[in-house]
């Protein structure tokens, strides 16, 4: 019982950080980040072949981190001075790109055989029987991190600049500020919590291959997002939450209800996820919490 | 075939902001009215709620005695509104001639020969535009895009003719033409609702001025009164 | 053989012309991105082989009767779906078209399982035209896509409708005061839309499966084929699709075919990096 609470808890914090991430460059930033699991599974990859050739978990995440802030700010400078129409395809094309090049390209990534034996930070260092306890520790440690991060971020200048950018980048220019700057720094940031988040993906199941990352991946982000509150960081941790809960529920879900069978259940789900999405924009565009906004109680400039 | 139109204690602005409180007017048939007034007092807003591009808050909009008020732009295209918008009042991407065509067809009926017919007589008023008919309409001066403006209103026989600010962004002998024509357009029986920041211009066009000031009409006389009226600029509030 | 090449990525540029073509239109009229193109493809096919495949309809029946199911069905989504979202920004539409796609596909995949289908059309021989090889399919394409842009075309040109929905294009409150209803060309913009990429899911069908899939496949081609147009610009878009075709056919010289993606990827970026209003768009006169 305990295994799978703490199993379960693993995902919750993955689920939450990419969540985060979103939530950073889609709530905050307005940029729609629609090929996002690819950026996550540049994070899984790049931390796996990494300590595949012999660095130090540690170091192949905190290298895997930095290699997809820079591919995300590579990715959203392609569209980023254009209208934020483009954003999305652009994304998506890159993950769809970067997955058929990681399923072709044997030599370099196994393809489709998979990266197997990943090995955990500390691995050495921890008695078994504490393993997967030291491993959720571990994850928790990144999502306190990051959590603080954000709301350091929320706050700040960079904060209210981001947030101005997404509602109308007109004024942000005309009060001489750089867009483009604001937008692909951003985006990075976003990119480094989803590096993070793939490289836990990557410790925690110790084996990977093309087939893990999907757009379901992305639709989970997504549903965070909205459950947890455009722009509003407390509320995606909530959410992360519910989106697993949501999937432990449905598994259990396909073991009552005999005649759903996989390709159904993740069909379902993903329906759900539409529906969800479309109900939010409609019926409550500014999520279900309310987001930290400079008001007339709060203290400081 | 004209029309009165009547506006009953209008309050209207954008979001919470009202920027009209409560605008009462009357043009009688075959009159013509000018609003004059400052910069910000509120006339472009009075446009927009005259030909139904926004909606008041509270008041109504009553044409030939029924309340349009809920009545959206076409419908008051329908009604026979013509409308010259100041700016943006042309398809820049489609020529001159679909310019005035579409002036036409979503509006008035009769078929092809009802279309040849208007065109004839609006191309009539407006010749300089005649050798354009194929030209981008976007691609014109500023005064002819002018001219196809009001020459797309003029198309379906509108009973009241709404202008924004026509002289705006014309030369002086441009703009006394347009004027010309707008004489010439009142003359067969159109009801003329006009806005003009040029006050003097605006007021030697139309009959009737009045005179719209932070949203609150502050004067309603004729115009040969008002344009003789010492103390307009003391409504203006020293602006002019 | 190079005329062979181009030729059949003339064909596979006309089964992306249509997509792209309604997602130009949706663009310049209704002013957002629609991701939810791609479903509207694997919907429209999947409705078309539902008369033809358990109900045994003869193809072209079963299209006409598949046409006018997607039209109706666009045109209540609209009524649910982006009518309440009317006058929201183009990030919420584009979002709202995301959710969309994704509830579509997957109601697709729930009823019709991800096997793979096709039409019940009898095998043909490849004819030999002018020293090229020709398939039946890719003359069924050239035919009914020709046939299905000439009439677009016309309509834009030559009929009421086409300039209503360049006015509403051009200046929307402009078109307001000059009598034309906006809710009707909306309607009249998603119905041809549905009515494109039903055609075109067809096509894709007969080329190679219906499946699920299938108009996600088609996602970032079709994108990439309306920008090389100039995204607003619905008739450019066509030459977009020709060019990207015979691009991606011509690609496949170097690199192997499953990286047509990433052809189609490469133009895409290269293109919003160095000119992105497109290559063909027509003069589009700005502010």
């Amino acid at each position: 019982m305990t295994s799978y609470l703490i199993a379960t808890l693993v995902l919750v914090v993955i689920a939450t950080l990419s969540g985060l991430a979103l939530n950073l460059q889609w709530g905050l930033g307005g940029l729609v980040n629609f090929g996002l699991f690819g950026f996550y599974m540049l994070g899984a990859y790049a931390c796996s072949l990494l300590q595949m050739q012999g660095l130090p978990p540690l170091a192949a995440m905190l290298l895997a981190l930095l290699l997809t802030a820079a591919a995300s700010a590579l990715v959203s400078l392609i569209s980023v001075r254009l209208s934020e129409d483009y954003l999305a395809i652009v994304t998506l094309g890159f993950a769809e790109s970067l997955r058929l090049f990681i399923s072709y390209e044997e030599w370099l990534t196994r393809g489709t055989l998979g990266i197997p034996n990943i090995v955990r930070p500390f691995a050495e260092l921890v008695p078994s029987a504490w393993r997967d306890l030291f491993f959720l520790g571990f994850c928790l440690v990144w999502l306190a991190l990051v959590f603080v991060v954000l709301q350091r971020l929320a706050r700040s200048p960079f904060g209210r600049l981001l947030r101005a950018t997404r509602e109308d980048a007109g004024v942000a220019e005309a009060l001489g500020k750089n867009v483009l700057w604001v937008r692909a720094r951003s985006f990075a940031l976003g990119g480094a919590i989803l590096g993070i988040a793939g490289s836990l993906h990557a410790f925690y199941y110790t084996y990977i291959d093309p087939t893990q990352f999907s757009t379901i991946l992305t639709a989970y982000a997504f549903m965070a997002v909205i459950l947890g509150g455009r722009g509003s960081h407390a509320g995606v941790l909530v959410a992360g939450f519910t989106v697993i809960l949501l999937l432990e529920g449905s598994r259990m879900l396909a073991g009552v209800v005999p005649w759903l069978d996989g390709t159904q259940l993740a069909a379902i789900r993903l329906s759900l996820v539409g529906l969800l999405l479309l109900a939010m924009l409609i019926f409550k565009p500014n999520g279900l919490l309310p987001e930290y906004r400079l008001g007339p109680r709060s203290q400081g400039k | 075939m004209s029309a009165e139109l009547r506006l009953d204690s209008v309050v209207a602005g954008y979001g919470a902001r009202a920027v009209l409180h409560g605008v009462s007017l009357d043009v009688a048939p075959r009159s013509s009215l000018v609003v004059v007034g400052p910069n910000g007092s509120g006339k472009s807003t009075l446009m927009r709620v005259v030909t139904g591009l926004i909606r008041p808050q509270s008041g109504r909009v009553i044409w030939d005695g029924r309340d349009i008020t809920a009545l959206d732009a076409p419908g008051r295209a329908r009604l026979g509104l013509g409308y010259v918008p100041q700016e943006a009042n042309v398809f820049r991407n489609l020529s001159v001639l679909d310019n005035l065509k579409l002036g036409h067809e979503f509006i008035a009926s009769g078929g092809a020969r009802a279309l040849r017919e208007r065109l004839d007589a609006v191309l009539a008023l407006f010749p300089e535009i005649v050798p354009k008919l194929n030209v981008a309409a976007g691609l014109l001066s500023g005064g002819q895009r002018q001219m196809v403006a009001m020459g797309a209103a003029l198309m379906p026989s509108p009973r009241l003719l709404a202008l924004d600010e026509p002289s705006a962004g014309l030369s002086p002998l441009n703009a006394s033409r347009l004027f010309d024509v707008v004489q010439r357009v009142a003359h067969t029986g159109v009801t003329l609702f006009m806005i003009e920041q040029n006050t003097r211009l605006g007021l030697a066009a139309a009959d009737q001025g009045l005179v719209l000031v932070a949203g609150q009409v502050r004067a309603r006389a004729p115009s040969q009164e008002l344009l003789a009226n010492g103390q307009l600029q003391s409504l203006y509030l020293g602006a002019h | 053989m190079l005329a062979q090449l181009i030729f059949n990525g003339l064909v596979s540029g006309l089964l992306i012309a249509l997509p792209a073509l309604s997602l130009a239109l949706i663009f310049s009229v209704l002013r957002f991105a629609n991701y939810a193109i791609g479903a509207m493809v694997t919907t429209g096919a999947h409705l078309v082989y539902a008369f033809n495949g358990p109900l045994g309809w003869p193809l072209p029946l079963a299209v006409a009767a598949g046409m006018a199911l997607s039209v109706a069905l666009s045109l209540l989504l609209d009524r649910l779906v982006f009518a309440p979202l009317r006058g929201r920004s183009g990030v919420t539409l584009l979002v709202a078209s995301i959710g969309l796609g994704l509830v579509l596909e997957n109601l697709v995949r729930l009823v019709a399982g991800n096997a793979p289908r096709g039409f019940g059309v009898e095998i043909a021989r490849p004819a030999r035209l002018l020293g090229l090889r020709v398939n039946q399919e890719q003359l069924i394409t050239l035919v009914c896509v020709l046939v299905a842009l000439a009439l677009v075309w016309l309509v834009f040109r030559f009929t009421r409708l086409g300039r209503a929905m360049q006015a509403v294009a051009d200046n929307p409150d402009l078109a307001d005061v000059r009598g034309i209803s906006r809710k009707k060309v909306t309607a009249a913009v998603w119905a041809l839309a549905a009515a494109m990429a039903t055609l075109s899911g067809v096509l894709i069908g007969l080329d190679s499966n219906v499946d699920p899939q299938m108009g996600w496949n088609y996602l970032l081609p079709v994108f990439t084929a309306a920008i090389l147009g100039g995204i607003g610009s619905p008739m450019a878009a066509v030459a977009g699709a020709l060019l990207l075709g015979v691009t991606e056919e011509l690609a496949t010289l170097l690199l192997p075919p499953h990286y047509r993606t990433v052809v189609a990827f490469g133009v895409m970026a290269l293109l919003l990096l160095l000119r992105p209003q497109g290559l063909f768009g027509a003069k589009w006169v700005r502010k």
